[in-house]
C-alpha cells in the first residue's frame, strides 16, 4: 500500500482541518435557534428561449430540494426563510439566473436545518450550466430531466441525496462535487452523461451509485480526507480503481489486482468503463455490486 | 377604473375608424416573471412583463405601496389585507395567462370602508392598467384590422404630439384595403419565411422586411429596411420616415408622403438650422482654445502660474526634506555622518549596491512575509512586516538621499560658486539644505525656463538630467545605508584624525564668513586676505 509522500500528507492535513472546522462550526451554529420571523416567497419566470442558461443557487440553512419542471417555465422557487436574517435572491439577466437567499447579517448565520426551506424547480430540456452551493442543509436533489452542460456542486455540513433520475441529454465535460462534512449520496451517476466526475470530500460518508445509463467511458476521481466511501457498481459496468491513500482500507470484492490497479473481471469486455482515481487519507472504501 | 380603458379605446378608434368597422377585443399582457412574497408584516406581488414593464404592489407595515409609491394605509389582518393575501394565495399556483386573468378579475371586497375602498380601487386600477394590453383585433365584414401598441406613451406621442403626422395620416392610409396590420410604437420584423396577408402600417417604429407583404407598407416616423429577397405586392409609403435599404421588390414603387410645399419649406429651414448648429458646435472647440473664455489673454499668465506652481512645489519638497534631515541630524547625526562618509568615499560602489537593493526589495518583501507566515510564531510579525518593510525601505532611501545632499552641500561650499557662500560646512543642517537646493536646482531651472517660449526642448532636457541626478543620488544614498547597515557600521575610518586641524578648518570657514561680512560694513577691517583664507 503506497503511503504517499509528505506533500500528500500535508494536503490531507489541510483538507481535514478545513472539514473538521466546518463540522465544528456547524455543530456550534445548529442549536442556536431563536424566535424566527418566517417569510414565504414564491417566484417564477417564463421561459423566453432555448438558449443556454447559467444557473447559480446559494442556500445556507434548511431543507433544499431541486427538480425539473415543464410548463414553459424557466424556474419556480418556493422559499421559506427567516426574514430577519436572510433576504431572497431571484435575479435573471442575459441568461444568467441567480437564486437562493443571502444573509443580511453576514457575521452571524444561525438557524437549523428544519427552519427554512427552498424548493426549486428548473426548466426541463433547456441547456443549463448549474452551480449549486449550499451549507448546513438537508438536501434532496433530483437532477433528472435537466439538460446539464456543466455542474458544480458545493456543500458544507449537509445531509444530501442526489438522484439523476433521467439521462442528461446534454454531454457534460466535468461534473464537480465539493463536499465538506457531509452524508452525501448520489444515485444514477451514469445518467449525468459526464466525461469526468470529480468528488472532493472532507469528512463524512460518501455513497456513490454508479448505476444509470452510461453513454460513454468516464473517469471518476474521489479525493477524500477522512471518511467512508461506498461504491455501488452495477454488473456489466467495467471499473478500474487506482488508489493512492495514506491509511485507507479497501474492500475490493469482485475486483482483481493488476499492478497498481484493481479491475472488475469484465473490464476488458465491458460496454462502458469507468476509471476511478481514489485519493484518500483515513477511512474505508467498499465496493458493493448491484446484482 | 374606466378612465384609462376609455382613453385607449378613443385612441384606437382614431386609427381604426378610417379603416374598417369595429369589433374590438382587448387582450392581457404577458407576464414573464412573478414573485409573491408573504411575511408577517408584508404581502407583496412583483410582476415583470414581456415588454420589460414591471409592477410591484405591496401591503407592508400598514402602508399600501404601488411601485414604491405610498397610496394609502391598511390595517394588518383587516379585510383588505385578508383579501389581498387570498389573491396572492391564488396567484402562487398560477402562471402567465391564468395569472393575469386572476389578478385583473380581482374583486374589491364590497364592505370596505370609504378610505380602504379607495386604496383597494387604486390597487385594482394598477392591476388592470398593467395587465391589459391594447392589442385590438377588428373583425370587419370584408377583412381584418389588427392593431398592436407596444408602448402606449409612444402611441400618444405619435398621434397627439405631432400634428404633422396627423396631417400625413389620411394620405398615408388611404386605399390600403381591408386587411391591415397596424403597429404603433414598436419595431416590426417580417422574417424570411413570413408572409403578411394584407397591408402593414407601422407608426413610430422601425420595420425590417425579409419576407413578403401582400399589400402596401406604410411607415410613419421610422425607418424601413428591405434587404434582397424581400417583396411588397403594393406600394411603400414613407411619411416622415426613411428607407435604409431598398434591395427587395416593390411592385407599386416607393412613395414619399409629405405635407405640401409649406411643410417642405419648414423642413428646409429646420435642416438649415440644424446644419448651422452643427457647424457652430464643430467650430466651438477651436474658438474656445483661441479666445472662448478670454484665454488668449490669460495664456502667458497661465504658463507663468504653472511655472510658479512648479517652483513652489520644488521649494516645498526641499522644505519637507530639510525638516526630515533636521530630525535625522538631531536624532541620529552620527549615523548620518557614517552614511554620508560612505557615499562620499565610494559613490560607485554605493550606487551599485543601491541599485541591486532596489531590485531585490520586492522579492525580499514577499519572501520575508512567506517565511514569517510559514513559521507559526512569525505570523504576528508577518502582519507588521507588510506595511513596515516598505516604510523602512522608503525611509532608508530618504535618509540616504539626505546624506548625499549633505555631501553635495559640502562640495558646493568648497566650490566658491556665486551664491554658495552662505553654506557653512560647520552646520550640517545648512549644508544639507544647500545640497538639497543644489540637487533640485535643475528642476527649478526647468520650471523657470518653461515660461520662456520656444524653450520646451531645453526644459525637457533639464528635467531628464534632473531626474537622472535624483535617481543617482537616491541609489548612492540607499546603497550607503545598506552598506553601513543604516549607519551602524562604519565603512571608512579616518587614519589621521587631527582634531585641532579639523577645528581650525571649520573655524576658518567661519572666519571667512565673518570677514566677508566685515568687509561689507563701512569701516570694516580685513577684506581680501580673509576671502582667500
Amino acid at each position: 500500500m503506497p503511503l504517499g509522500g509528505p506533500a500528500v500528507w500535508a494536503g490531507r492535513r489541510g483538507e481535514m482541518r478545513r472539514a473538521i472546522l466546518v463540522a465544528l462550526l456547524s455543530a456550534v451554529a445548529a442549536p442556536a435557534i431563536h424566535a424566527q420571523n418566517m417569510r414565504t416567497v414564491t417566484t417564477s419566470r417564463q421561459l423566453d428561449d432555448d438558449q443556454q442558461v447559467h444557473v447559480s443557487v446559494e442556500y445556507g440553512v434548511g431543507r433544499f430540494s431541486v427538480r425539473s419542471v415543464g410548463e414553459g417555465l424557466l424556474y419556480r422557487m418556493n422559499l421559506r426563510f427567516d426574514e430577519d436574517r436572510f433576504q431572497p435572491v431571484a435575479e435573471y439577466s442575459n441568461h444568467n439566473l441567480a437564486l437562493g437567499v443571502e444573509s443580511i447579517r453576514r457575521s452571524r448565520m444561525r438557524g437549523n436545518r428544519e427552519s427554512g426551506e427552498l424548493e426549486l424547480e428548473l426548466a426541463r430540456g433547456v441547456p443549463m450550466d448549474l452551480d449549486l452551493e449550499f451549507g448546513a442543509v438537508h438536501a434532496e436533489l433530483d437532477l433528472g430531466g435537466l439538460a446539464l452542460t456543466d455542474l458544480d456542486l458545493s456543500t458544507g455540513a449537509s445531509e444530501s441525496t442526489i438522484d439523476i433520475s433521467e439521462p442528461n441529454r446534454e454531454r457534460m465535460e466535468t461534473a464537480r462535487f465539493e463536499v465538506g462534512a457531509a452524508e452525501f449520496e448520489v444515485h444514477r451517476l451514469g445518467n449525468l452523461n459526464a466525461e469526468r466526475i470529480e468528488f472532493d470530500a472532507g469528512v463524512g460518508s460518501l455513497v456513490l451509485w454508479l448505476d444509470g445509463e452510461w453513454q460513454r467511458d468516464a473517469r471518476l476521481s474521489v479525493d477524500m480526507g477522512l471518511g467512508a466511501l461506498e461504491l455501488h457498481v452495477p454488473e456489466g459496468l467495467g471499473i478500474q480503481l487506482r488508489k493512492d491513500s495514506f491509511f485507507t482500507a479497501l474492500d475490493s470484492e469482485g475486483l482483481v489486482k493488476r499492478g497498481d490497479t484493481f479491475e472488475s473481471l469484465d473490464w476488458n469486455d465491458a460496454d462502458h468503463r469507468v476509471t476511478i482515481d481514489l485519493d484518500a487519507a483515513f477511512g474505508s472504501v467498499k465496493v458493493v455490486w448491484i446484482r | 377604473m374606466l378612465q384609462r380603458p376609455l382613453r385607449r379605446a378613443v385612441l384606437a378608434f382614431g386609427l381604426i375608424v378610417g379603416l374598417a368597422p369595429l369589433a374590438a377585443q382587448a387582450q392581457v399582457r404577458e407576464v414573464v416573471s412573478k414573485q409573491v412574497s408573504v411575511g408577517r408584516a408584508e404581502a407583496t406581488l412583483n410582476l415583470e412583463f414581456s415588454d420589460e414593464g414591471a409592477l410591484e404592489i405591496s401591503l407592508r407595515n400598514g402602508s399600501v405601496l404601488i411601485d414604491g409609491e405610498r397610496v394609502g394605509s391598511f390595517e394588518p389582518g383587516g379585510e383588505l389585507d385578508t383579501a389581498w393575501r387570498e389573491l396572492l394565495g391564488r396567484a402562487v399556483a398560477l402562471e402567465d395567462g391564468p395569472l393575469s386573468e386572476a389578478l385583473a378579475d380581482w374583486t374589491i371586497p364590497a364592505d370596505l370602508a370609504g378610505g380602504l375602498g379607495d386604496v383597494a380601487r387604486a390597487i385594482d386600477r394598477a392591476l388592470e392598467e398593467s395587465l391589459d394590453d391594447l392589442d385590438v383585433q377588428v373583425d370587419a365584414a370584408d377583412g381584418t384590422v389588427s392593431i398592436s401598441i407596444g408602448n402606449e406613451d409612444s402611441f400618444l406621442r405619435a398621434l397627439l404630439g405631432s400634428t404633422d403626422r396627423i396631417r400625413l395620416l389620411p394620405d398615408a392610409l388611404s386605399g390600403l384595403g381591408s386587411d391591415v396590420r397596424v403597429h404603433v410604437g414598436e419595431d416590426v420584423e417580417i422574417g424570411e419565411d413570413e408572409v403578411v396577408a394584407g397591408s402593414l402600417v407601422v407608426i413610430d417604429g422601425d420595420v425590417l422586411i425579409e419576407g413578403e407583404v401582400q399589400g402596401s407598407v406604410v411607415v410613419i416616423g421610422g425607418t424601413l429596411d428591405m434587404p434582397e429577397g424581400s417583396e411588397v405586392s403594393g406600394a411603400v409609403r414613407l411619411a416622415d420616415a426613411r428607407i435604409l435599404r431598398n434591395e427587395g421588390s416593390v411592385r407599386d414603387g416607393v412613395v414619399e408622403i409629405d405635407a405640401g410645399a409649406d411643410e417642405v419649406d419648414v423642413r428646409v429651414d429646420r435642416i438649415r438650422d440644424e446644419v448651422r448648429a452643427e457647424l457652430r458646435r464643430e467650430l466651438r472647440p477651436a474658438d474656445l482654445e483661441r479666445d472662448g473664455d478670454g484665454s488668449a489673454f490669460v495664456a502667458p499668465l497661465r504658463s507663468v502660474a504653472r511655472a510658479a506652481g512648479g517652483i513652489i512645489e520644488n521649494l516645498l519638497t526641499i522644505l519637507i526634506l530639510g525638516l526630515i534631515g533636521a530630525a535625522a541630524v538631531v536624532f541620529a547625526g552620527d549615523k548620518v555622518d557614517v552614511i554620508a562618509e560612505t557615499a562620499r568615499r565610494s559613490p560607485g560602489r554605493a550606487a551599485m549596491v543601491g541599485l541591486a537593493g532596489s531590485f531585490l526589495l520586492l522579492p525580499a518583501w514577499i519572501l520575508g512575509f512567506v517565511a514569517l507566515v510559514v513559521s507559526i510564531i512569525g505570523i504576528p510579525v508577518a502582519i507588521a512586516w507588510l506595511p513596515l518593510f516598505p516604510l523602512a525601505a522608503a525611509l532608508a532611501a530618504v535618509v540616504g538621499y539626505l546624506a548625499v545632499a549633505r555631501n553635495t552641500g559640502e562640495w558646493l561650499a568648497d566650490s566658491h560658486y556665486p551664491w554658495t557662500g552662505w553654506i557653512r560646512k560647520s552646520n550640517p543642517l545648512i549644508t544639507m539644505v544647500g545640497g538639497l537646493l543644489g540637487l533640485m536646482a535643475l528642476y527649478v531651472a526647468a520650471n523657470v525656463l518653461s515660461v520662456v517660449p520656444f524653450f520646451g526642448f531645453v526644459t525637457g532636457l533639464l528635467l531628464v538630467v534632473a531626474f537622472v541626478v535624483t535617481f543617482l543620488a537616491v541609489q548612492i544614498g540607499f546603497g550607503s545605508v545598506l552598506l553601513t547597515r543604516a549607519g551602524r557600521r562604519r565603512e571608512y575610518w579616518s587614519t589621521t584624525l587631527d582634531a585641532d586641524a579639523a577645528w581650525e578648518a571649520a573655524m576658518s570657514v567661519e572666519v571667512e564668513e565673518d570677514e566677508v561680512n566685515a568687509t561689507r560694513r563701512p569701516g570694516g577691517v580685513g577684506g581680501e586676505e580673509g576671502g582667500d583664507a
